[in-house]
């Protein structure tokens, strides 16, 4: 058995089809897990839920869009589900227990397995946070391919709906969000850049049908309708917040810099190419937004807006 | 008979030529021909070739004892420049020709069985030592050989022609020498950014890595820097030269000024790199001497290689010790590095997507420099020009124009460097000399502190952002280095592992 990381203290459950604690929603997929395991509260499962999904390879934008939509969702107070994957899921998680909420992490292998590494302490601070880690898997179990496929349809077997923060073609998210038609639940797609790789499958699913959900004002009214839920106003997102003072007197080419970012992430040939601006005014405007961090430099090499 | 003759010849060690005396003695005895003073087998194979040389030429060979010395005598003989004063010296001992003008000679050439004379390496370096002790140099037609070096250099086609009264001709000292074309930066389109990293890099001889997927044109890049580099002066020229005659290499781009531009594959041993072999020769870092090293696909050399590579950057030379000797190279070079971002390369690219997981992506981050990391400077990313893009050619600047600026860049180099000395304001802190140099004002030095801080640059990233501040204010033609030097320094500087 390979070693768990948490401490026996922490309530273990296992709940098989018929107990009394076994969440409703789950009941009416295709196939009911038999027994529930999982780590932590158990009445989270039964509770509304929304669940928030994505690619593991997400951009800035797929993390950005999962931190916004998951932490409104545990506002309006539903209970935020995942797979606990890197990527998305972990922003999504992360982002609704920031915000106060419970949430649900649905894993591959056995609920007390840690997986992927590095994500104890995200999985500690759920079921800290009144929220529990679920699997259909024996104690124990190894997180093999084949199990998450399956899982994927509890994550939107526990939730009257699920949102698709950011999907690449072809993506693993589609096992969730075919498992969610198949039970009649309520499919939310958030649309990408039609020329960003990332979000071919996201947008694709789109044009099959999905309902899109496009900002904060179209999240919170499908909210209403799917959960019965008065959601307050809220503000509309603004993910720069207010630019930062402007010493050098370049607010104009600066703008210029941050909305050649705003499709997608670029090199920085392209974006020189694309803003138009002479070579050495551009390096400048570069090295000064990524100082004042209105910018970053990812990965790939590519420079995208710092999203808050 | 018993005639004792002795001329002028030389071998090489290292990149310099030794003198050696050829000493003949044609006396009684068994007949037999001896070559003695630790001759190695190419030498003592000489025997057959001169023999058979001046025979076809219709010399007398005696049949005597006759014996060849080659002083002195612990030297270690190498190479098979001895067959020409060998020879030479056998026909004056043997009264075959006049021995006139022998005195004045240094000899150096290898016989063809037919008598004709041919070139060895390292003749450039046998005529810097006939300019030392006032001598003539005799050797077969070298085309290194025809320029002006300070001393006369003869050619001689065959032994045959010893008989005669004018055996040489003398090598044409026209100085003109003609590079190839060497490949311009105006052929590539779009790429500024990259380009002017490049000018940077060649304008504070600053070590840049090139990183980007394969097919993205790193190497032609770094093919092109040569090409913006200040040409070499006459001195550099000399000493580059010398390196490269030794190795057999031809020079005539060399004394046109062009830098050398070596490349060595990353499967290259750690002998071909720094140097070694018996006789020793020069390696890929001394043939990049007053040029560029060029190691493309870094991350593929081995580790233990390129630790290898620490101690001549560091120290300018290459220092290989053998049983008899230590033998010196010069090793002073610009480094320039081109490496994948990811282990199956494609990171970033628009067309093909990354295989690789978060974990290998890392890991291969904080391989990519390696023991070199630290001689890097700059590191600039490098991505393919959109096909639509490719086919307009012609816009940005040509190389000879970034040539000049990067000319003028490292003359206010010199002058500052002439101006702090002639004041009096010199530090033997490296460090300290460089902070100087940029004269920072106190808002300058309150950006850079912060910027420095904010991006967790260790003292090496420091120095390093200075250096590339430095190189910038001298392109940019500003004394001291300010706020935009600063900025975009920073944008090109080594970044945390893994970012």
């Amino acid at each position: 058995m390979t070693a768990g990381v948490f401490d026996a203290n922490l309530p273990h459950f296992a709940l098989r089809r018929g107990d009394t604690g076994y969440p409703p929603l789950l009941e009416s997929i295709g196939k009911p897990p038999d027994t529930l395991y999982g780590i932590g509260n158990a009445d989270v499962l039964s509770m509304p839920a929304l669940a928030v999904v994505g690619a593991r390879r997400a951009t800035p934008y797929g993390l950005d869009c999962a931190r916004v939509f998951a932490s409104h969702a545990a506002i309006d107070g539903l209970v935020v589900v995942s797979g606990g994957a890197l990527g998305c899921d972990q922003a999504a998680a992360e982002a609704a227990l920031d915000a106060g909420g419970r949430t649900v992490a649905v894993l591959g292998g056995g609920a007390d397995v840690v997986y992927p590494m590095g994500a104890a302490p995200l999985l500690q601070r759920i079921v800290k946070q009144g929220g529990t880690i679920v699997s259909e898997r024996e104690w124990g179990s190894a997180p093999l391919r084949p199990y998450f496929v399956e899982r994927n349809r509890i994550i939107a077997g526990l939730c009257a709906a699920t949102l698709i923060v950011e999907a690449g073609l072809p993506s693993g998210t589609f096992s969730t969000a075919d498992a969610a038609l198949d039970t009649g639940r309520d499919l939310l797609v958030v649309p990408g850049n039609i020329h960003s790789p990332q979000s071919r499958g996201s947008n694709r699913l789109l044009f099959q049908g999905a309902q899109p959900v496009i900002d904060l004002s179209s999240f919170d009214e499908v909210v209403e309708q799917i959960y019965g839920i008065l959601v307050l106003q809220s503000e509309e997102y603004d993910p720069l917040g207010p630019l930062p003072v402007d010493p050098m007197g370049r607010a104009s080419d600066r703008a210029k810099l941050l909305e050649a970012l705003a499709a997608c992430p670029l090199h920085l040939d392209d974006l020189a190419r694309k803003t138009g601006l002479p070579r050495d005014k551009f390096t400048v405007l570069v090295s000064e937004c990524e100082a004042f961090g209105l910018l970053e430099r990812g990965r790939d090499g590519r420079y995208h807006v710092r999203l808050h | 008979m018993g005639r004792l003759y002795s001329l002028n010849t030389c071998t090489l060690v290292g990149a310099q030529a030794v003198p050696v005396t050829v000493e003949v003695d044609v006396g009684q005895g068994l007949p037999g021909f001896f070559i003695v003073g630790m001759p190695d087998t190419a030498v003592q194979e000489a025997r057959y070739r001169v023999r058979c040389a001046l025979r076809s030429c219709g010399y007398r060979i005696p049949e005597a004892h006759m014996v060849v010395n080659l002083a002195p005598g612990l030297l270690r003989k190498t190479g098979t420049g001895f067959d020409l004063p060998i020879a030479v010296a056998l026909l004056c001992a043997t009264g075959q020709m006049d021995p006139a003008w022998v005195f004045q000679a240094l000899f150096v050439g290898e016989l063809a069985l037919d008598g004709a004379v041919r070139t060895v390496h390292g003749l450039l370096a046998c005529a810097m030592l006939a300019r030392e002790r006032g001598l003539q140099l005799v050797s077969a037609p070298a085309a290194e050989l025809d320029r002006d070096l300070g001393v006369p250099c003869h050619a001689l086609e065959s032994v045959v022609r010893l008989r005669q009264g004018e055996p040489w001709s003398t090598h044409p000292s026209c100085a003109v020498a003609r590079a190839s074309a060497c490949a311009d930066f105006s052929d590539i389109v779009d790429m500024d950014i990259p380009k002017r990293a490049a000018q940077i890099a060649a304008a504070g001889r600053l070590g840049i890595l090139l990183k980007g997927p394969p097919g993205s044109g790193k190497t032609m890049l770094a093919r092109r820097i040569p090409g913006i580099l200040p040409p070499l002066e006459e001195d550099e020229m000399v000493q580059t030269a010398l390196i490269h005659s030794v190795a057999g290499n031809d020079v005539s781009n060399i004394f046109a000024g062009v830098p050398p531009f070596r490349s060595p594959h990353h499967s290259a041993s750690l002998a071909g790199l720094i140097g070694g072999g018996s006789p020793l020769r020069p390696g890929e870092v001394s043939l990049a001497h007053n040029g560029i090293l060029f190691l493309d696909e870094m991350n593929e050399f081995s580790p233990h290689v390129l630790q290898a590579l620490r101690q001549p950057m560091e120290d300018k030379e290459v220092i290989l010790v053998r049983a008899d000797g230590r033998v010196r190279f010069s090793a002073d070079f610009m480094l320039v590095a081109a490496a994948n971002p990811c282990p199956c390369g494609y990171l970033g690219d628009k067309q093909h997507d990354c295989s690789c997981t978060d974990q290998q992506i890392a890991r291969y981050a904080s391989r990519i420099g390696g023991p070199l990391m630290d001689r890097i400077d700059l590191v600039v990313e490098v991505r393919r020009s959109s096909p639509d893009s490719v086919m307009e050619t012609g816009n940005g600047l040509s190389s000879s124009e970034m040539q000049q600026e990067v000319l003028m860049a490292r003359e206010r180099a010199s002058g500052r460097r002439r101006k702090s000395v002639a004041r009096g304001r010199v530090t033997a802190n490296a460090g300290a000399a460089l902070v100087q140099s940029c004269g920072l004002d106190g808002k300058v030095k309150r950006i850079f502190s912060e910027l420095a801080r904010n991006n967790h640059l260790s003292g090496r990233g420091i120095m390093s952002s200075l250096r590339v501040a430095r190189a910038i204010a001298d392109l940019d033609d500003v004394d001291s280095v300010g706020e935009k030097q600063i900025l975009e320094a920073m944008l090109y500087r080594v970044r945390e592992v893994g970012l």
